[in-house]
């Protein structure tokens, strides 16, 4: 029962702190948004994500679950706007009405390109960071500890009560229940258990609440860490340094070529 | 070290009051062991002993409840955990789902208080070596049986070192070598000097470990003393709260003209002995 895709792996991208991954992340996503070129796209992605995920050790992961989510939306976008794009004038190939046109191609280059760095560059942090390393490491970054614990007790409570409604319709089925195939009169079987499903979660939260609070959740003290969040001097000038290199390339970008 | 006088407490929205009239006063550095059938109100004193009703669950509670001669009411929520631990009774509730390793769900109370790292690691190696989970250190808190996820949930407790430390239940999913080491373990924390209160329902074992035993039926206290005392009572049948195997194996012999039909049965292990070495 496992909520994460984290892939461990000894890579220097895994070794990267979890703040620093996600700082290139977000410039990398407003410079690419922010330059309306195509090839600056190509550019990151060549130049940076490409790299990042071959020394992460998890590209070939990472081809495949960003490829599943890539692929129909890119088949997508080519075919509705290389045939529909409105300003479309340079014909390539007619058929009928439908002209598939440069204009058209060219502006789903552009999207296509800054989502293909958007979905790759996500995926690639989500697969070599842990969640528990990234909560830990936003909340020594001054990220609210409730707020940590909410993020990661949701994303690992998730599994464990999928497993309990699984097991109460498990319990039903034994009695002699039976899920019909018709979707409304399945809908109709099923409403009633939702009624333990949900009590249960009640109790569960209230139960919750009490231990996390006898195990000093409400404490104001300075909380510590059992674990030290990986972290480099280098690094923290990174986390710096990338931001004001990502809007120097955006100015650069309005300045000489936009 | 705990004083409850007359407490009552009513669940919100309850119409009777799920305890009533309790009396109570633990010395310090003692074991003492709650039985009672479900429902009888074990949960709920747990809670009150720990200050948590009416303070987290709302509802009405009268009487003091006094932890170390300080009334638990006027301590805030913090403090009053600082004094008493609890252990509740379902441990998968009892794990945060804040982290990833067991290692750092058992540190997840210290890292809450501040504790130093040095320490958190010290004290989280002793206290699984204690409960025998040193393996399950790096493993996901979720994936583990019912019995190591309890053990977890113990050690979560244990490693506060808090001076009374209330046991809901504790070995509810342990085998009975876990239940052995549960109450090895109390045995321990009596050594140090820590006050126990354990709500159980293996009568064997709080007879041999307890210094005293409560009975909780019809929601309050209705016996108290030591565990043989206790068990030996004319009224235990009524309490629902079944017998010690010395006392079953007694009943069978002398059901069957092994043993004299007068005299008191057997509660414990000397008590057998006594009993079955003079019948021989
Ligand atoms: N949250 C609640 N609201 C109302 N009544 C409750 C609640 N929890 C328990 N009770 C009632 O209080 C009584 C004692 O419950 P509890 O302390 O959980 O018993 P035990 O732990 O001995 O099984 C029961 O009659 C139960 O129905
Ligand atoms: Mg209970």
């Amino acid at each position: 029962m496992s909520s994460t895709l984290y892939v461990e792996r000894a890579s220097p991208i895994h070794r990267l702190n979890p703040v620093t991954k996600l700082v290139a992340l977000l410039c990398l996503l407003v410079v690419v948004f922010a330059i309306p070129q195509w090839w600056a796209s190509l550019a990151v992605l060549l130049l940076v994500i490409v790299p990042a995920a071959i020394s992460s050790g998890v590209a070939a992961r990472l081809a495949r679950s960003a490829g599943q989510l890539l692929l129909p939306i890119l088949v997508v976008l080519v075919l509705v706007q290389g045939l529909t794009y409105p300003g479309g004038r340079t014909v390539l190939w007619q058929w009928g009405p439908l002209a598939l046109t440069t204009e058209g191609l060219m502006f789903a280059l552009t999207i296509g390109a800054r989502l293909v760095c958007l979905v790759l560059a996500s995926v690639l942090l989500v697969l070599t960071t842990h969640p528990g390393d990234l909560m830990s490491a936003l909340t020594e970054q001054g990220m609210s500890p409730k707020f940590a614990y909410i993020i990661s007790s949701t994303l690992q409570l998730i599994p464990s009560f999928q497993a309990r409604a699984t097991s109460i319709l498990l319990a039903q089925q034994a009695r002699g229940l039976t899920v019909p195939s018709n979707p409304l009169r399945r809908l109709g079987v099923l409403m009633p258990l939702l009624g333990p499903l949900v009590l249960g979660m009640f109790t569960d939260i209230e139960e919750r609440s009490t231990a996390m609070e006898a195990r000093g959740f409400g404490s104001t003290a300075r909380r510590t860490t059992l674990v030290p969040v990986r972290d480099t001097r280098a690094q923290r000038v990174a986390r710096w340094v990338i931001p004001v290199l990502a809007l120097a390339a955006i100015l650069v970008s309005l300045r000489w070529i936009g | 070290m705990i004083v409850l006088r007359e407490v009552s407490y009513t669940y919100p929205e309850a119409a009777d009051p799920a305890l009533h009239g309790i009396e109570l006063n633990l010395q310090p550095g003692s074991i003492t062991g709650v039985v009672g059938a479900s429902g009888a109100g074990k949960t709920t004193l747990a809670k009150v002993i720990a200050g948590f009703l009416p303070r987290v669950d709302g509802g009405e509670l009268t009487g003091t409840v006094c932890v170390a001669g300080r009334n638990l009411a006027e301590l805030s929520l913090v403090e009053a955990v600082g004094q008493v631990g609890l252990v509740i009774q379902n441990p998968f509730n009892q794990i945060s789902g804040a982290k990833y390793t067991v290692r750092e769900e058992i540190a997840f109370g210290m890292e809450n208080l501040g504790t130093p790292r040095a320490e958190m690691a010290a004290r989280v190696k002793q206290v699984a070596a204690l409960l025998r989970i040193s393996d399950l250190l790096d493993r996901s808190p979720y994936a583990l049986s019912g019995g190591q996820m309890q053990l977890v949930a113990i050690a979560s407790m244990l490693v506060l070192r808090t001076p009374v430390l209330v046991m809901d239940e504790p070995t509810s999913q342990l085998d009975p070598f876990g239940t052995r080491l549960v109450f090895a373990v109390l045995d321990q924390l009596q050594q140090a000097g820590t006050t126990v209160v354990i709500f159980e329902h293996k009568l064997e074992l709080l007879q041999a470990h307890a210094d005293r035993l409560l009975v909780l039926a019809g929601h309050t206290i209705v016996a108290d003393g030591s565990p043989t005392e206790v068990l030996a009572d004319e009224r235990v049948d009524g309490w629902a709260i079944g017998s010690t195997r010395y006392t079953r194996a007694a009943r069978l012999a002398r059901g069957r003209g092994l043993l004299p039909v007068h005299g008191a049965l057997p509660v414990s292990f000397e008590q057998a002995a006594a009993t079955f070495g003079g019948a021989r």
